[in-house]
């Protein structure tokens, strides 16, 4: 039975929540499991809604808690379902152990963290921290800006998750808060853009349980004898190579994208008035927007500043980010999260790895901001841009720099 | 050719009464005399034998006789003996091994047992248990033809009894399965399997230990989405049931998954070194809760988990054991036709040779003592009916027969087996109380 969506493209006013809600029943998802946690709980209170309204078409399962929630797509992803949930904070930290085994399994789902930032102290408000906990289990993570690229790439999640060259779970993250509530005019693509853009998920005959072709699916592998490790590796190593695809992938799909609904939304990441750039701010989320203002009040005053957002963070575009930063003297890369063991943000150190690549290394500084729910302000970005400035003229790397501490 | 049934012969339990002779003989004879009996118990220093037609598969007494007056029933299986052709040769007593078919003087020719149509008065007549007329021959004849779908060589302890749960379970549950079998004892021995071979041939897989009824419940809810009728079966240990695995399983009963959960209790997580788990019971030596100077085994009381599985009011509850078999064939049954309207859960007792420390060859023995002694005790439960005791409770032989065959106990002190002692009490008249209480709402 098809899903009964009927709306022609149309522009809608909603918050990144029903956003996403939108995005995954134009995907014609098969399941979702449900589970509510601040700030992602109208999210599957929409999904909830557009079953009972009869606009999703899709098995609803109403579970007891978040590992659960992962644990009963798992089942229906292995019996062919397309497959969405989402989370975010204790919730994701609840469901770590079948979202450890997520991308092993190669289950194509897709999963949104509405970020939140992490206990304790106690806190329901937005922060990276959650997603960044979670970034090396290797779930495609795609961080986004705007409502509109909210829906957009959660449609697009599915393409590369089911991706032959990739099979892999991918996050769409969206900030708490910023985008779950905030509101703004979105445009609704019809259903048959997105039917002609996603076609419906094929069974992955590697990983399936159909008694039609009964298989024993993730048997003990490994050990020291035997064909165990060559076999792990295999296995392992296969999974690194469909993250490595998947940029490749992620391009392709906003490509395609773009050719059927119009839109253009960088796939990797966005440079913003980079040309002639001396200093750049690195960004991530809903902040690139008033890191996009602060950069024009800058080039007002005359400072030759730009931006570059990362929209892929996991598998991270290092020969983009390399080619991006490549020419400048000085870079401010803004966290929304923290790296405990580093003393700094957790994008500041995959940036700082990736420029070992680019042709001309500037200096890189971190700077950590909006940290449970704070706000990160065009003054923020601002005062970013005058101390990359400092480190573009004395190439002395200070401190991280705590954006919120006075706030 | 099929299996019959036969009466079996417990002389451990036999105190010499004559009870079954006088029954035979006076159902056969119509005199009380025991030398008209076909079943003859004799004294042998401080122990029983039989003298009984064993009703054998390749009986000699057929083949010795030259007249053709012997012969052996198809249908019931009984060596039936025909008067008309009959020649008094008495050849066929030659052959029988067992005193089974002897001349009487009194009918002046051979007489034998006919096992009275299959409802033997001896056995009725026996109120110590030495003699059972056991049919558990059908299990054989019905579920014999079903194929096995676990491949042979599972590499189980010698004398687990798990094995057979499986074997047994799933071939009558049937192909059109999704099998999970969470870390534990099931997968251990191979089910699921190593580096590419696998020990079963339906879809089976590795759930998390904590997840199994969450992983069926999406595989489950995807095929009845998509019109096809799958079977969705745990074989779960009591850890991943009872322990960890309880939120996912308490959850999928709430919401009243069409699931089939049996959970084979071993009392521990006897596959990962014999540690304690929920369901060990109090006083049992463990791994975690050893015995020292201080240490005398645990100090806690087992969860009772096919209880609390009865408070989500599922679609149907049991309790089985392997020593029970016709009783664990018949709630799979029900099990398997009430997991198609909504969550049912199978909790079959499993004594483990290498963790609880016993002989290997006592495994269904072991099963039967905590039966017979009350310390598991054989029920079922549905919404409609309510609990009903499987077999009753009056007359449990006593606690020690059990606890003494376990060296899990060995150490036990007199005031930790009236523990034990009162517990078993406990949940005897808890579980009375819920069958009768179901006596009185149907009343």
């Amino acid at each position: 039975m098809s899903a009964v969506l009927k709306p022609k493209s149309k522009a809608i006013v909603c918050d990144g929540n029903e956003a996403a809600a939108w995005a995954v029943t134009l995907a014609r998802v098969d399941m979702v499991a449900v589970y509510p946690i601040t700030p992602q709980s109208s999210l599957v209170e929409y999904l909830a809604k557009f079953v009972a309204d009869g606009k999703l078409n899709a098995e609803i399962v109403d579970v007891e808690g978040e590992h659960s929630v992962l644990s009963v797509l798992h089942g229906g992803v292995l019996a062919g379902a397309r497959a969405y949930t989402g989370t975010c904070g204790p919730g994701l930290a609840f469901m770590f152990e079948p979202y450890l085994r997520t991308p092993g399994m190669r289950m194509p789902l897709v999963m949104s963290i509405v970020t939140r930032d992490t206990l304790t102290p106690q806190s329901v408000w937005g922060g990276h921290q959650d997603a960044m906990s979670v970034r090396e289990v290797g779930w495609v993570q795609m961080y986004c800006e705007t409502v509109q690229e909210v829906l957009d790439t959660t449609i697009m999640a599915y393409k590369v998750a089911e991706h032959r060259d990739v099979m892999l779970p991918v996050n769409v993250c969206h900030d708490g808060n910023y985008l779950s509530y905030g509101a703004s005019r979105v445009e609704l693509p019809t259903q048959e853009e997105v039917d002609a853009f996603l076609p419906p998920p094929s069974t992955n005959w590697h990983a399936a349980l159909d008694p039609s072709r009964p298989m024993a699916v993730d048997p003990l592998t490994g050990g020291s004898g035997g064909p165990g490790p060559a076999l792990f590796v295999r296995y392992r190593k296969g999974q690194c190579a469909g993250m490595q695809h998947a940029l490749a992938v992620i391009e392709q799909a906003h490509e395609d994208w773009a050719r059927i609904v119009g839109r253009r939304h960088a796939p990797l990441v966005e440079s913003y008035r980079m040309d002639d750039a001396e200093v750049a701010l690195v960004t991530l989320g809903s902040m690139t927007g008033a890191a996009k203002d602060a950069v024009d009040e800058a080039r007002e005053r005359g400072t030759r500043a730009g931006l570059v957002k990362v929209k892929t963070y996991r598998p991270f575009p290092v020969q983009a980010i390399a080619r991006a930063l490549s020419g400048v003297r000085a870079v401010g890369v803004v966290d929304r999260s923290v790296s405990y063991g580093w003393n700094c943000g957790p994008l500041y150190q995959d940036v700082i790895g990736a420029l070992q690549f680019a042709a001309q290394r500037p200096a890189a500084m971190s700077f950590i901001g909006g940290l449970a729910g704070a706000d990160i302000t065009t003054d923020h970005f601002g005062r970013v841009i005058e101390r990359v400035q400092a480190l573009a003229k004395d190439g002395v790397v200070g401190e991280t720099v705590w954006l919120n501490e006075r706030d | 050719m099929g299996a019959f049934n036969t009466i079996a012969f417990k002389p451990e339990h036999c105190d010499g009464c004559n009870a079954c002779m006088t029954a035979c003989a006076t159902a056969k004879t119509g005199s009380a005399d025991i030398i008209n009996s076909r079943i003859q118990v004799v004294a042998d220093g401080d122990t029983f034998e039989l003298a009984l037609c064993r009703q054998c598969g390749d009986p000699k007494c057929v083949a010795n006789c030259p007249a053709a007056a012997l012969a052996k029933d198809d249908a019931s299986g009984v060596i039936a003996w025909d008067g008309s052709k009959c020649v008094n040769c008495l050849l066929c007593t030659v052959g029988c091994a067992y005193g089974g078919i002897v001349y009487n003087a009194a009918a002046g020719h051979v007489v034998k047992c006919d096992s009275c149509g299959g409802d033997p008065a001896c056995v009725k007549a026996c109120d110590r248990g030495a003699l059972t007329y056991l049919t558990t021959a059908n299990i054989y004849n019905e579920v014999g033809d079903l194929e096995d779908l676990f491949v042979p060589g599972l590499a189980g302890c010698q004398g687990c009894n798990t094995e057979l749960i499986m074997r047994h379970t799933l071939r009558r549950i049937g192909p059109d399965t999704v099998l999970a079998t969470p870390p534990g004892c099931v997968p251990g021995m191979g089910s699921v399997g190593y580096n590419g071979l696998t020990g079963t041939k339906v879809p089976v897989f590795h759930p998390l230990l904590t997840n199994t009824a969450s992983m069926l419940t999406g595989i489950k809810r995807h095929y009845k989405r998509q019109g096809r009728e799958v079977n969705a079966v745990a074989l779960a240990g009591d850890g991943g049931t009872a322990d960890v695995g309880f939120q996912s399983l308490s959850g999928a009963a709430e919401r009243g998954e069409q699931i089939l959960f049996i959970c084979v209790d071993n009392e521990g997580y006897m596959n990962t070194g014999m540690q304690r788990s929920g369901c060990t019971p109090f006083g049992a030596w463990t791994s975690t809760t050893p015995v020292g100077e201080r240490g005398k085994g645990k100090t806690q009381d087992a969860k009772n988990l096919p209880l609390l599985m009865m408070m989500h009011n599922c679609e149907y509850v049991a309790t089985a054991s392997t020593a029970f078999m016709e009783d664990l064939y018949a709630k799979l049954d029900r099990a398997i036709d009430a997991s198609k309207r909504g969550f049912a859960y199978l909790h079959i007792y499993s004594p483990c040779t290498t963790g609880w420390r016993f002989p290997s060859a006592e495994n269904i023995e072991v099963a039967r003592k905590a039966v017979e002694t009350n310390f598991v005790m054989l029920w079922e439960f549905n919404p409609r009916d309510g609990l009903r005791l499987s077999r009753p409770l009056d007359e449990p032989r006593p606690i020690d027969e059990y606890l003494e065959a376990l060296g899990k106990y060995r150490h036990l002190e007199p005031e930790q087996v009236g523990h034990i002692e009162a517990t078993v009490r406990k949940n005897v008249e808890q579980i009375r109380g819920l069958a009768e209480g179901r006596r009185a709402a149907m009343a």
